[in-house]
């Protein structure tokens, strides 16, 4: 294994769905000799694709785990990860996300810019990760790889530059020229596998002369030596070119475009060399943790592998010999026999044994240098933990995990599925902390809780089809809240005298509302009013009384009691009795207090094509919600809103329609907020 | 009953510190009819050098119009929509600052309903534009805005027909709107005390403001409209919180 982080990649691919991600990546996996034939994705051997994996993935278009695999380019180490696009899982997305260190996007020569590629594309720009791009199909009639790069522009807004040419497009396109070395690449043999470099052919001299100059000059603004170069008519070399060209893709000022057809096995060659080439290695790119102790100061991580360690978890995988955990080493060295910490919970593991995955197969490896991916066995762990030697206390990620907002009640269909259910949950709410499931005492419903209706929809989905576990799902429910409103004093006496031993405790005092936490108790009695030994009592009978407010059984949030006076009888007082005098004087006062529903609140931003901003604003001002503004960008416009949750639902295909198709939205959990009068006499039936 | 009277007191409440907020401001001085600065379909200009403090004057203003219940649409065309939220908010807190938090926020709650924020990137802003996005939110019933505070339009820029026609729009509308205009150090104002950038389309606007730093004091001056017994006092910008004092 080489030991220069110089010479490492970590990559992933993106794209709109059928850009070609699959057959790219198929190809570049053959290229780089790991695998030794090639299956398309749908083709006739009916083997399927390497790194098709789930079903259901296939089936949505959306990537739901990431995948990892890994190859070699030019003594290059090459880490391709694969990251899900949809915002449902905002937890997967930000840790796969941290994990690369640069992208390839790949674009459709006749879709260009899609709907999935803005998404993506914005969400590289929020982890400043940068990308080169690869225009694929350019085998397909209606290709036009330099509209493609002209989209890039436009619609994403970056300065793209083309890199290549194609020759012959359409039909007859039979290869790339280089606008660098200004060579023409032919791709022979039956997979494409020998490249033959060749003389531009003569009909495309000048043009390819034309844009050599037109990426000459994009590349200088980021070379002082390659102006000068050409301020003084030097000759320019391919060196300075290249290096002028990566500073710039590595500020994310400049991208790079590449073309070829995948499935045709052109272009895919150039490709990896832009990789090796462009990419940042991770030493290029500066990581930060958090600082758990110092209020989650940011720390700038170094690759020295003999800092301590810091690594994180991104990628959990049920093997046949347990839980296989894919980590990334940040800074420091994981080496077998180490004794690390998981930050989450504070719990010491000794590391057993070090891999490192070749596809399905995988080799044994002593450490993991700063920099790389690796895996680790039998370790439990969830995904997106942080790993650090003993000693020091920072985080990869926030610890931070926001509520759930959404909720259903899902049953077993019959008693086979009832165990691999259980299974099944157990395993996503690890791999997703967003994702919770518990057992409704009353209802004996087993609930599911996650970020959006299409996050739990998948769920279900994979618990049928990985586990085998039919289910049954009720309707979704939006997680409400109760709160109060004004103060209000309690004065409560239980008492139950009947016969032996009787029960006596009297409590008294005022509840009030408070921001910001969910519960406050406070004690101001003098004089032994109520024996110390009752306090802890009362206090859990107010606790207690919080998980299902007297209003309409939701959970009780934001409420401060104090208790200032009580009684208690020698005999008759005990724990018991104060709890359910404190139950007792919560019910009295609670109604008092002028009790309020409180909705989650989420804040939606529309993304949508200019000509329906109007629509999209009407449907959002349909759903109660509040118009923040809209935000206007060249041809595509943003509308941002707020709009409670329970108004959502079904909304993305009431937009869909509304705008041909070409809206899409994004959500996410903002505040909660008093329900409105009607509504919540509505629910109250 | 009982909950009625308590609904009753908290209305009560809002408006009072409502009240209270309109009385306090300064700018009531400028208004011609303690109501209005600008007559309706009236165009103001604030004018000041970079960092000065335009935007937090401009959405003063937009905040004084949104505590009389007017319907506000503030158009930025260098900030992103997150940003000058913030703007309002922070100006808002410093308002409300002495007075109760829990009332203040739920006037703040109330008066969400009635901004609507627009940013544009500047290449894509342009009259037309303005007015055909009106027009849909009006049409749809989603927002229908009574005074427009626009900020970052480069006025000396823009065609003076294309003023023109925003002018048109304004009156028919009945708009109240405001713009912000950056001054620089090197330029000269011209005879009439008016900046170079208003020479040519001053007479398009009532009321131009300008913000000058004088000291440690930020002025406020009023180069064209205003009321007249705005010329006896005097306005200051406190540069802390860019609040008019």
């Amino acid at each position: 294994m080489q030991k220069t982080t110089q010479k490492v990649r970590n990559i992933g691919i993106s794209a709109h769905i059928d850009s070609g991600k699959t057959t790219l990546t198929e190809r570049i996996l053959f290229f780089t000799k790991r695998i030794h034939a090639i299956h398309d994705v749908k083709g006739k051997d009916g083997i399927g694709a390497t790194m098709d994996s789930m079903e259901l993935e296939k089936e949505r278009g959306i990537t739901i785990a990431s995948a990892a695999t890994y190859c070699e380019w030019l003594e290059h180490e090459i880490n391709i990860i694969d990251t899900p696009g949809h915002v449902d899982f905002t937890i997967e997305v930000e840790r796969s996300l941290r994990v690369l260190d640069g992208a390839i996007l790949v674009l459709c020569a006749v879709g260009g810019v899609q709907s999935q590629s803005i998404t993506v594309d914005q969400q590289m720009r929020r982890y400043k990760i940068p990308f080169v791009a690869f225009v694929n199909k350019c085998d397909r009639s209606g290709a036009n790889p330099f509209r493609i790069t002209d989209q890039i522009k436009e619609k994403l807004g970056h300065n793209a530059v083309a890199m290549q040419m194609p020759i012959g497009l359409e039909a007859d396109f039979k290869g790339v020229a280089d606008l660098v070395t200004m060579q023409a690449f032919y791709f022979d043999g039956n997979h494409g596998e020998y490249v033959r470099t060749e003389d531009i052919p003569d009909h495309l001299v000048a043009e390819a002369q034309r844009r050599r100059e037109e990426l000459i000059d994009a590349a200088s603004m980021f070379s002082d030596e390659l102006t000068e170069a050409i301020l003084e008519e030097q000759e320019v070399s391919e060196d300075m070119i290249i290096a002028a060209v990566r500073r710039g893709t590595l500020a994310r000022e400049m991208i790079p475009v590449f073309m070829g057809s995948a499935y045709k096995n052109k272009g895919i060659q150039p490709l990896l060399d832009a990789v090796v080439n462009l990419m940042p290695c991770p030493s290029d790119v500066q990581n930060e943790a958090i600082e758990i102790d110092n209020g989650e100061r940011a720390v700038v991580l170094s690759s020295d592998p003999n800092a301590p360690l810091v690594a994180l978890a991104f990628k959990l995988e049920d093997g046949q010999y347990g839980q296989l955990t894919y980590l990334r080493v940040y800074q420091g060295s994981l080496c077998k026999g180490d004794t690390i910490i998981n930050v989450r919970n504070r719990k010491k593991i000794r590391v057993g044994r070090l891999a490192r995955m070749h596809a399905d197969q995988m080799e044994d490896i002593e450490t993991i240098p700063a920099g790389y991916i690796g895996a680790l066995f039998g370790i439990e762990c969830s995904s997106g933990d942080t790993f650090v030697s003993p000693g020091i206390n920072l985080s990869m990620t926030s610890m931070f995990v926001p509520e759930p907002v959404i909720s259903l009640a899902i049953a077993p269909k019959d008693n086979k599925s009832k165990n691999n259910m259980s299974k099944a949950l157990g395993r996503f709410s690890k791999e997703d902390p967003t994702f919770r499931t518990y057992v409704d005492d009353e209802t004996n419903e087993t609930i599911i809780e996650g970020m959006g209706e299409l996050h739990l929809e998948i769920y279900v989905e994979r618990m049928h089809r990985e586990y085998h576990a039919e289910v049954t799902t009720g309707k979704p429910r939006v997680a409400y809240r109760e709160a109060i409103t004004c103060r209000s004093e309690f004065n409560y006496t239980h008492k139950k005298q009947t016969g032996g031993a009787g029960q006596f405790g009297r409590v008294a005092g005022y509840m009030e509302p408070v921001a910001d936490t969910d519960f406050v108790f406070e004690n101001q009695i003098v004089g032994g009013k109520i024996p110390t030994q009752f306090i802890a009592a009362c206090e859990k009978g107010f606790r207690n009384s919080m998980a299902k407010g007297p209003k309409m059984e939701f959970p009780v949030t934001g409420i401060k009691v104090v208790i200032n006076d009580g009684a208690a009888h020698a005999v008759d007082s005990s724990e018991m009795a104060f709890q359910a005098a404190a139950w007792g004087a919560f019910r009295e006062s609670y109604q008092k207090a002028r009790p309020v529903i409180l909705e989650p609140i989420m804040k939606v931003a529309v993304e949508t094509p200019t000509e329906f901003l109007g629509a999209a604003m009407g449907l959002l001002n349909q759903r109660r919600g509040i118009i923040v503004g809209s935000q206007e960008e060249g041809p595509h416009c943003v509308v941002e809103a707020k709009v409670p949750l329970a108004e959502m639902f079904g909304f993305a295909t009431v937009l869909r329609s509304a705008t041909q198709g070409k809206a899409q939205f994004t959500m996410e959990f903002s505040n909660y907020k008093k329900l409105p009068q009607s509504i919540a006499e509505n629910l109250q039936k | 009953m009982n909950v009625l009277l308590i609904a009753g007191l908290k209305e009560r409440e809002l408006n009072m510190l409502r009240d209270e907020l309109i009385l306090q401001n300064p700018l009531r001085i400028l208004a011609q009819d303690n109501e209005n600065i600008l007559p309706k379909g009236g165009f103001g200009v604030v004018l000041a050098r970079a960092g000065v403090g335009k935007t937090a004057l401009l959405v003063q203003l937009a905040l004084n119009s949104l505590l009389r219940g007017k319907k506000v649409l503030h158009i930025s065309l260098d900030d992103p929509v997150n940003k000058v939220n913030l703007w309002y908010k922070e100006v808002f807190y410093h308002l409300t600052k002495p007075h109760d938090v829990k009332t203040s926020s739920e006037l703040w709650e109330s008066m969400l309903p009635h901004r609507f924020i627009m940013t544009f990137k500047v290449e894509g802003f342009s009259v037309p534009k303005l007015e055909e996005r009106l027009t849909d939110l009006k049409e749809q019933n989603i927002f229908s805005p009574q005074a427009v505070f626009i900020d970052g339009l480069p006025l000396d820029q823009s065609p003076k027909e294309s003023l023109l026609n925003l002018k048109t729009f304004a009156k028919n509308q009945s708009l109240h709107t405001w713009f912000t205009i950056q001054t620089h150090r090197h330029e000269k104002p011209d005879p009439d005390d008016m900046p170079v950038q208003l020479q040519n389309i001053a007479d398009l606007f009532d009321v131009a403001i300008q913000l000058e730093s004088e000291g440690k004091e930020i002025h406020l001056k009023v180069l064209k409209g205003g009321s007249a017994n705005s010329e006896h006092a005097k306005l200051l910008l406190d540069p802390r919180t860019m609040l008019i004092t």
